[in-house]
C-alpha cells in the first residue's frame, strides 16, 4: 500500500456494558487498495450501519486497527482526536440521495470540503471545477442543485467525495434510486474515479443490477465479514 | 471559506424578507408602546416647559395647579413680584373642558395667560403658524393636535375666540391638547355659571330679607355685584432672576407669603411620579409582555427555521463541518434576522404607529440602540435553543443509520 | 463559466435590502431628536406701524335719572312704562297721598286760630295803648298819680308783646300749611329731561322709602361705551382717538366712534384703565343697556423701522429675544421691543437690522445647538 487505500483487522464494535452488551462488529477484516471498487453486502442487522459508522469515522471502534493510507487510525481503542477532520480530510462520502447543500451552487458544493480544510476560496474553487471538468458536469459549475438533473445532482455528490482526495470514498446506496442504466453509468463512474484519483472506494449495496460489477466483494453477517471474488463483469 | 449564512439567506430571500418583516411589525408595535410610554411621561415634561416658569406658587397644602385643583386670589401675584430673586411673576389658570367648534367639540385644557408680550410666564414659548395673543379678549391660541385651523371661532363657555396663533406639544399631563385664551377670559369662563344658575342665584339672593332691605336701597344690587366676581386664579407662574436658587426663592415665599410652592423638580414628581405613574406602569407592562412574547416568537422562528435545515445540517457535520461553523451559521441568520426585523420595525413605528396613534409617541434614539441591542440580544439568545437542536444532530442520520 | 445567476441574486439581494436600508436611515436620522428642526424664517421688514389698543366694554347711558318721591309713601298711580320716550316736565306717576288733605286741612284751620288770636291780641293791644295815653293827659292836669301811669304804660308794653307773639305764631302755621301743599304737588313724579324710561321698579300700592327710585330713565341721545383696558396695555391711551366699537350683538361689524375721556382714577383690583368710548353716530334701534362691545382704538401711526411678528419673540435665559440665522447658523439675539400693532407686528428698538434673517416658526423648541431646516411652512398647518 502506497499511501492510498485502506486496511481494517479484527474491527469489534460493542454497544452498552455488561449484560445488556451487543456485539454488533465480531472481528472485521477488509482490505481494499487504490483504485480498487470493492462491494460490502449484508442483510439489515448485519452489522453492516455499524461497520460504515466506523469506517465513516463517525464512531469509534471498540478494538481492532484501522489503517488509512499508510497511517493508523485506530489500534485497540484509540481515541481520534479529531473525527470530523478525519472526515473531512480523509475519507469521501456518496450518499445515496445527492444530499447537496441546497443554497450553495454546484462550485461552491463541491468547494465547501477543501473551504472547511481551511484552502483558500479561489484555490478550493479552482479544485472543484477540475473534479467537476472530470466528471463532465462543468458546464453547470454555477446552477443551483435543484436546477440539475438526477444524474448531474448524483455526478456533483461524487465530485464533492472526491474533492479532498481521500485515501478512501464511502459510497452507501449510490444507486438505489437508479434505473438499471443509470446505475451501471454510476459504478463506471466509480471505476474510473478510483483510477483517476488513486482512492479506494467501498460501495455499500444490496442493488442486484451492480453486485455483478464487483471484483470483489465482503459479505457481511452477524458482525463478521466474508470476502469473496466477484464476478468482475466488464461495464465499460 | 463563505458565508454559509450569508448563501442561506441569499437563496430564500423572500421567506427571510417575509418573516423579517412579520417580525418587524411585532418590534415595531414593541418600539411604538417604547415611544407611548416615553410619550406619556413627555406630555408631563412638556405641560412644565411650555409654561416656562421656575416656580408654581399655588393654594396651601396643595398639588395644583395640575395635579390638585387651587385657588388663590389674583393680586397675590403683585406681593410676590415684590420679592427679591423674583424676575417675573404671572397669573394662570388651567382647566379642562370641551371647546366648541361649529359641529364638534375637543377637549382641551384651556389655559389663561397673564396680559403682556412674548415671554410672560405661561404664554406658549413658540409657534408653528399666526401669531401670539394681542388682545386682551377673545382671542387663542391652540395647539394644532386639535385640529383648528387659524380663523376658527372657537366656543369656550359663552364667548367666542378667534384662533389666531397655532402651536405644537402644548399639551396637558393627560395628552389633551392646550388653547391659550386671555387671563381675563379664562377667570370667567373657569368660574361662570350658566345663565339659569346665574339667575336663579340672584332670585336666592333676592329672596334673602338680609339682602334685600327696602331700607336699605342698592344693598341688593352690591351683594349681587360680589357674587359674580372672581377675583381667583389657580397659579402665578414665577421666574426667577439668575443668579438666585429656585429653593431659596421658593422658601421665601411659602414663609412670607402663607403659599404652597413648586419648583421644577417638585413639579415634575408630582406629574410624572404621581398623575401619570398608574398608566405609565401600565404601558410599560405592556412593553414588558410584548418583549417577551417577542423574544419567544424570534426563538420559534429561528428553531423553525434550523429544523427545515436538520438534512443539511447533518450532511455538513458528516462532511466535517465543525460546530463552529454551524452555531455560526445559526446565529448569523437570527442576527440577520432580528436586523431586518428591527429596521422594519423602526420603520414601521415611525412613519405608520406614531403618526396615526391617538396619544403622542416619542421615539427616541437612545431608546431605539437600547432596543437594536435588546433585540440582537434576543435573537442570540433565542437562537440558542435552535443551536442545541442543531448540534444534537447525528451526523450519521445522513448516511443509511 | 456563467457568472450571471449569481449576479442575479446579488441584485435581487441589492434590490431589497438597499431600499430597506436606506429607507431606515432615513427613518433614524431625519426623525426623532436626531432630525433637524424645521423652522420658517422672515426677514425683518422695516415699515411703519400703526398700533392700537383693544378694550372691553359694555354699553352705558352718560346721563341717568332716577326718579323717586322725596317722602316714603306709597305710590298711587304711574303712567309710563319700560321703553317709553317722555318729555321734559311730563308727570310720569304720582305717590298715593294718603292723610295729606285732611292735615291741609287741619293745617288751614289752625292758620284761622292763629289769626283770630291776632286779632284778639291786636284788640287788646289797642285798649292797653288807649289806657295809658289817657291816663298820660291825666297826669299833665294833675288828676292821677304818677304810678297809676307806669302801671298803664306797662301794660301797654304786655299787649304789644301778646301781638308780636300772636303774629309770629300765624306766620309759622302759614308756612306749614305752605310746606304741606308744596308736599301735595310733589307726588307727581315728573321727568327732569326727555328720556327713555328704562327701569319700573315698584307698581301701584307699594310702599317706597324716601330716596328710592320708582322709574329710571335714561337719555338715548347720550350713550357711551364704559371701556376697560389691561393696564399693561394702555400706553398711549389718550382722549379724541379714533376708535372701533363692535357690538356683542352686532358681530363683527365695527362702528365708528372716539374716546370721549380716559378716567383719571384706574381700577385698582382688576388692574384696568377706564375709558368712556363714544359712538359717532347712534346706532338705530339702540344697544341694550350693559351690552358687551369691543373697542379698538388706534393710535397715531409711527415711523418706518425694523418690524418683526411676535410669533418670533422667545424668552431665553430671562432675556426676550428671537433666533437669527447667519450663513446658516443659529444664534439667540436678544432684542429691545418698541410698540407693537394688534396683527402681531412688534418694532424692534435694538438688537436687529433690517434684512436680518430670523426664525419665526419652529417645529420644535430651539436651542442654539439645534440644527435648523427651513421649509416654506411647517407640516401640519394648512395654507
Amino acid at each position: 500500500m502506497d499511501g492510498r487505500g485502506i486496511r481494517i483487522e479484527g474491527l469489534k464494535k460493542r454497544y452498552g456494558r455488561g449484560d445488556t452488551a451487543v456485539d454488533a462488529l465480531k472481528g472485521v477484516d477488509m482490505e481494499v487498495g487504490q483504485g480498487e471498487v470493492v462491494g460490502l453486502v449484508g442483510p439489515s442487522g448485519s452489522g453492516k450501519s455499524t461497520l460504515l459508522k466506523c469506517l465513516g469515522a463517525v464512531i469509534e471502534p471498540t478494538a481492532g486497527r484501522m489503517i488509512l493510507g499508510d497511517e493508523t487510525i485506530y489500534d485497540d481503542g484509540w481515541k481520534v482526536a479529531d473525527l470530523r477532520a478525519l472526515r473531512r480530510d480523509r475519507i469521501g462520502f456518496i450518499f445515496q440521495a445527492p444530499y447537496l447543500i441546497p443554497f450553495l451552487d454546484v462550485t461552491d458544493n463541491v468547494a465547501l470540503l477543501p473551504m472547511l480544510a481551511g484552502r483558500p476560496n479561489p484555490e478550493a474553487r479552482r479544485m472543484a471545477i477540475e473534479l467537476l471538468a472530470a466528471l463532465e458536469v462543468e458546464h453547470r459549475a454555477r446552477a443551483m442543485p435543484s436546477q440539475l438533473s438526477g444524474g448531474e445532482q448524483q455526478r456533483v455528490a461524487i465530485a464533492r467525495g472526491l474533492v479532498n482526495r481521500p485515501p478512501v470514498i464511502l459510497a452507501d446506496e449510490p444507486t438505489a434510486p437508479l434505473d438499471s442504466e443509470r446505475a451501471l453509468a454510476v459504478i463506471r463512474i466509480l471505476n474510473d474515479m478510483a483510477r483517476q484519483f488513486e482512492t479506494a472506494i467501498i460501495v455499500v449495496t444490496h442493488d442486484e443490477k451492480i453486485i455483478p460489477t464487483f471484483k470483489r466483494i465482503y459479505h457481511i453477517r452477524d458482525g463478521v465479514t466474508y470476502e469473496e471474488a466477484g464476478e468482475g463483469r466488464d461495464i465499460a | 471559506m463563505i458565508s454559509l449564512a450569508g448563501r442561506d439567506i441569499m437563496h430564500s430571500l423572500g421567506k427571510f424578507v417575509f418573516t423579517g418583516m412579520g417580525l418587524g411589525l411585532l418590534i415595531g408595535i414593541t418600539l411604538s408602546m417604547a415611544g407611548i410610554y416615553r410619550g406619556l411621561v413627555d406630555d408631563g415634561k412638556a405641560l412644565l416647559d411650555n409654561s416656562g416658569a421656575d416656580l408654581w406658587v399655588v393654594q396651601q397644602d396643595t398639588l395644583g395647579p395640575y395635579a390638585e385643583s387651587s385657588s388663590i386670589y389674583d393680586d397675590v401675584w403683585r406681593s410676590i413680584r415684590g420679592l427679591p430673586g423674583v424676575a417675573r411673576a404671572a397669573n394662570a389658570t388651567y382647566f379642562t373642558m370641551q371647546v366648541r367648534q361649529g359641529e364638534r367639540d375637543v377637549r382641551a385644557m384651556v389655559a389663561g395667560i397673564a396680559a403682556g408680550a412674548p415671554g410672560t410666564p405661561g404664554w406658549p414659548p413658540y409657534l408653528v403658524a399666526g401669531r401670539q395673543i394681542t388682545r386682551g379678549h377673545y382671542e387663542a391660541v391652540a395647539d394644532i393636535a386639535t385640529g383648528f385651523e387659524l380663523g376658527d371661532r372657537l366656543r369656550i363657555r359663552r364667548n367666542l375666540y378667534t384662533v389666531v396663533g397655532l402651536t405644537r406639544r402644548m399639551v396637558s399631563s393627560g395628552g389633551d391638547p392646550m388653547v391659550f385664551i386671555p387671563l381675563k377670559d379664562a377667570q370667567e369662563a373657569q368660574f361662570l355659571k350658566d345663565n339659569d344658575a346665574i339667575r336663579q342665584q340672584r332670585q336666592r339672593t333676592a329672596e334673602n330679607p338680609a339682602f334685600n332691605r327696602p331700607q336699605v336701597p342698592g344693598l341688593l344690587e352690591a351683594v349681587i355685584a360680589s357674587q359674580s366676581t372672581n377675583p381667583y386664579v389657580n397659579a402665578v407662574l414665577v421666574q426667577i432672576e439668575p443668579g438666585h436658587e429656585a429653593e431659596e426663592v421658593a422658601q421665601a415665599i411659602r414663609r412670607w407669603k402663607r403659599l404652597t410652592v413648586h419648583t421644577r423638580s417638585q413639579m415634575e414628581e408630582i406629574l410624572v411620579g404621581k398623575m401619570i405613574a398608574t398608566s405609565a406602569r401600565q404601558i410599560f407592562m405592556f412593553l414588558v409582555i410584548l418583549s417577551l412574547v417577542s423574544a419567544a416568537i424570534v426563538a420559534f422562528i429561528i428553531y423553525t427555521l434550523t429544523l427545515g435545515k436538520i438534512r443539511e445540517i447533518a450532511v455538513l457535520k458528516l462532511i466535517g463541518t465543525r460546530n463552529r461553523t454551524i452555531v455560526g451559521l445559526i446565529m448569523q441568520q437570527a442576527v440577520v434576522l432580528g436586523a431586518i426585523g428591527f429596521m422594519v420595525g423602526k420603520i414601521t413605528a415611525t412613519l405608520v404607529m406614531a403618526p396615526i396613534f391617538p396619544k403622542y409617541v416619542l421615539l427616541q434614539p437612545l431608546d431605539s440602540v437600547i432596543g437594536f441591542g435588546a433585540v440582537m440580544v434576543i435573537c442570540l439568545l433565542a437562537s440558542i435553543v435552535a443551536i442545541r437542536a442543531a448540534l444534537k444532530v447525528d451526523p450519521a442520520e445522513a448516511i443509511g443509520g | 463559466m456563467k457568472p450571471f445567476p449569481v449576479h442575479k441574486r446579488t441584485l435581487v439581494m441589492l434590490a431589497g435590502f438597499l431600499p430597506l436600508i436606506a429607507l431606515f436611515v432615513y427613518v433614524a436620522v431625519r426623525s426623532g431628536a436626531l432630525a433637524p428642526v424645521p423652522v420658517t424664517v422672515a426677514r425683518v421688514e422695516s415699515r411703519p406701524i400703526a398700533p392700537a389698543l383693544f378694550g372691553i366694554g359694555t354699553v352705558e347711558a352718560r346721563y341717568t335719572y332716577r326718579i323717586g318721591p322725596t317722602f316714603t309713601g306709597r305710590v298711587k298711580h304711574l303712567e309710563v312704562d319700560v321703553g317709553d320716550r317722555v318729555e321734559a316736565g311730563q308727570i310720569l306717576g304720582a305717590m298715593d297721598p294718603i292723610d295729606l288733605a285732611e292735615r291741609i286741612r287741619a293745617q288751614e284751620a289752625a292758620v284761622q286760630r292763629a289769626a283770630a288770636q291776632v286779632n284778639e291780641a291786636r284788640a287788646r293791644h289797642d285798649y292797653a295803648l288807649a289806657q295809658a295815653r289817657r291816663y298820660q293827659q291825666l297826669l299833665e292836669a294833675r288828676t292821677t298819680s304818677e304810678e297809676i301811669v307806669l302801671t298803664k304804660e306797662n301794660e301797654q308794653q304786655a299787649a304789644e308783646a301778646g301781638l308780636n307773639a300772636a303774629r309770629g305764631e300765624a306766620a309759622r302755621v302759614r308756612a306749614e300749611l305752605a310746606a304741606l301743599v308744596a308736599q301735595r304737588k310733589n307726588l307727581d313724579l315728573v321727568a327732569p329731561a326727555a328720556g327713555l324710561v328704562t327701569a319700573r321698579h315698584a307698581d301701584p300700592g307699594v310702599t317706597i322709602v324716601a330716596g328710592q327710585a320708582v322709574i329710571e330713565l335714561i337719555d338715548p341721545a347720550h350713550l357711551w361705551v364704559n371701556v376697560r383696558f389691561d393696564q399693561i396695555n394702555a400706553r398711549g391711551l389718550t382722549a379724541d382717538l379714533p376708535a372701533r366699537i363692535v357690538l356683542r350683538s352686532q358681530g363683527v361689524e365695527p362702528r365708528n366712534g372716539r374716546i370721549m375721556r380716559v378716567e383719571p382714577l384706574a381700577d385698582a383690583v382688576t388692574e384696568e384703565t377706564l375709558a368712556k368710548a363714544v359712538f359717532d353716530a347712534l346706532p338705530e334701534p339702540l344697544p341694550p343697556i350693559g351690552e358687551l362691545a369691543e373697542v379698538t382704538v388706534d393710535l397715531p401711526p409711527l415711523a418706518a423701522g425694523p418690524v418683526i411678528p411676535n410669533a418670533a419673540i422667545q424668552r431665553v435665559d430671562g432675556r426676550l429675544g428671537v433666533w437669527r440665522l447667519s450663513d446658516g447658523d443659529l444664534g439667540f439675539t436678544p432684542v429691545t421691543l418698541g410698540v407693537a400693532d394688534l396683527d402681531g407686528q412688534v418694532q424692534v428698538r435694538d438688537g436687529l437690522e433690517v434684512d436680518d434673517e430670523i426664525s419665526v416658526y419652529s417645529a420644535r423648541v430651539l436651542h442654539s445647538r439645534s440644527r435648523v431646516r427651513v421649509v416654506e411652512q411647517l407640516t401640519g398647518v394648512k395654507p
